[in-house]
């Protein structure tokens, strides 16, 4: 009985060993040598028990750190990839690039989910469609060098007018109005212009900029909108973090405020399929295409990951970017919000791409040719009347 | 860099204490934990952390016995003595040993 018990405590032992990393291995020998010498059976199965409990915890320890480190690993190549690998340098250092490609990325995935979902060939279409204009429009912003970011201001009021008409004249469902009709197709306005006018914000956050946000907060406290209300909140807050300003703390106050009405507002949209609650439906589809729906959402906020390496010219308009699509990505997650990218809806990937396409420019911007070269800084510079947008040429 | 530097724990003082009472002599995992009366979950990761820290020694033993596993035998360091000389008068404060022994022990 005694040999069966200690044989059977230090398998138990052998086999959690196995989890441990190299280096704390003969530990666990020592554990289990130890039992042999324990003539008690249940002394050595306490003992044996005990053991397991503190091999586990340590491979667990270990495991956590070892993924610590890769992750540490992983950001720290992409923040000094400028130097080191040069296909990376040239991607991380270049947001624009990398939102594209991100965007681009994510649609892809979101298209393989609706797909195997056995959604209607329609919505893969609309996608794509949304994805080719988004890129073209990309594309013409990155050349249109001569849009000045001094009339920023009065593009923010304008987008805001847009969604305060919308808030009105909009087509409603269920008690909202967030959407326009074009053609068969039915836009989320917010969705659309509510990232352009963060990142335009983040570049030059002026006077008239913050008339044209307060102006958003209420119209997404009009229509109400709770997800977007949310999303404003969580970019001009990311803004506020990165350059504090009191015309920013005078709109982040609006848009919280803003949210705060849509809280206590009722906000009963149901779920509307490929649409909303993708994150989580995907799963039932098949693991596969749940984890490939979490990385396209994931994908969303990397051009935001560079924001580290970058100078304080940069660093607002990207963050501001990243709060505004992780809020979006949060909020679909939380409620019946649209799932952004991966499910279907075209707003949300022209509201991508669009506001990709304003994000500073990165190392083309420092580096490139005469012509499109931008002063570092010169986005956010005292001088109203000095800076123009020069976005960097695409690839 | 800074280090976070960890209170220690009341195990941890008593097994600094089991083990300067041994000096020179090495000491055995099980008879550790029966001397403490701290049981081998957390006895072994005690130990681990000391023996990284250099506070403590291991090694491997042969038998005095044949057809006996070689066991792993530990003792303090002349840096493990003086941590736990100085740890020594923290144990009383954070009450008697008794209380704290009783808790590993119901733990």
């Amino acid at each position: 009985m005694s040999r069966l018990v200690h044989r059977l405590a230090s398998r138990m032992l052998a086999a959690a060993s196995a989890l441990l990393p190299s280096r704390l291995s003969p530990w666990a020998r020592a554990m289990e040598r130890e039992l042999a010498e324990i003539p008690d059976d249940g002394a050595a199965l306490m003992f044996a028990a005990g053991c397991l409990r503190a091999v586990l915890g340590l491979a667990i320890a270990a495991r956590l750190r070892s993924i610590g480190a890769a992750a540490r690993a992983m950001l720290l190549a992409t923040a000094s990839s400028t130097r080191r690998l040069p296909t990376m340098t040239r991607i991380s250092a270049r947001p624009r690039l990398l939102g594209l490609i991100c965007g681009a990325c994510a649609v892809a995935m979101g298209m393989a989910y609706m797909l195997a979902a056995g959604a209607p060939p329609r919505y893969l279409l609309v996608n794509l469609l949304a994805l080719v204009l988004g890129a073209t429009a990309w594309l013409a912003l990155g050349r249109t060098a001569s849009s000045r970011l001094a009339g920023a201001g009065f593009l923010v009021v304008a987008l805001a007018l847009a969604l305060l008409l919308t808030s009105f004249f909009g087509l409603a469902a269920d008690g909202a109005s967030r959407w326009v009709s074009v053609g068969p197709v039915a836009l989320q306005v917010s969705l659309i212009v509510l990232p352009v006018m963060l990142v335009l914000y983040a570049r030059r956050p002026d006077a008239i900029g913050t008339a044209g946000m307060i102006v958003a907060a209420l119209a997404l406290a009009v229509q109400p909108d709770r997800a977007m209300a949310g999303v404003l909140a969580a970019g001009l807050l990311a803004l506020l973090c990165a350059a504090p300003s009191r015309l920013a703390l005078t709109a982040a106050v609006a848009a919280l405020l803003a949210f705060g009405f849509t809280l206590v507002m009722p906000d009963a949209l149901p779920a509307t399929p490929y649409v909303d609650r993708v994150l989580f439906t995907a799963f039932d589809v098949h693991p596969l295409v749940g984890v490939a729906v979490l990385t396209g959402a994931a994908l969303l906020a990397v051009p935001c990951l560079v924001a580290a390496s970058k100078g304080a010219a940069e660093r607002p308009a990207l963050l501001a970017f990243g709060g505004c699509w992780l809020s979006v990505v949060v909020a679909a997650a939380l409620g019946n919000y649209p799932t952004p990218l991966v499910g279907y809806g075209g707003s949300a990937v022209l509201g991508y791409l669009l506001s990709v396409a304003l994000l500073p420019g990165g190392a083309r911007q420092a580096g490139g040719s005469a012509a499109t070269r931008a002063r570092p800084g010169a986005d956010r510079g005292s001088d109203p009347t000095a800076p123009e947008l020069r976005v960097a040429q695409p690839a | 860099m800074t280090t976070r530097k960890r209170a220690m724990s009341n195990p941890a003082r008593a097994l600094l204490a089991t083990l300067l009472d041994a000096g020179e002599r090495w000491s055995h995992g099980y008879e550790l934990a029966s001397r403490t009366a701290i049981r081998s979950g957390t006895l072994y990761p005690l130990l681990i952390r000391l023996e990284a820290q250099g506070y403590l020694e291991a090694e491997w033993q042969q038998p005095l016995a044949s057809g006996r596993p070689p066991r792993h035998a530990y003792r303090l360091t002349a840096a493990g003595r003086r941590l736990a000389r100085a740890e020594a008068g923290k144990l009383g404060q954070a009450g008697p040993i008794a209380d704290w022994r009783g808790r590993e022990a119901a733990s």
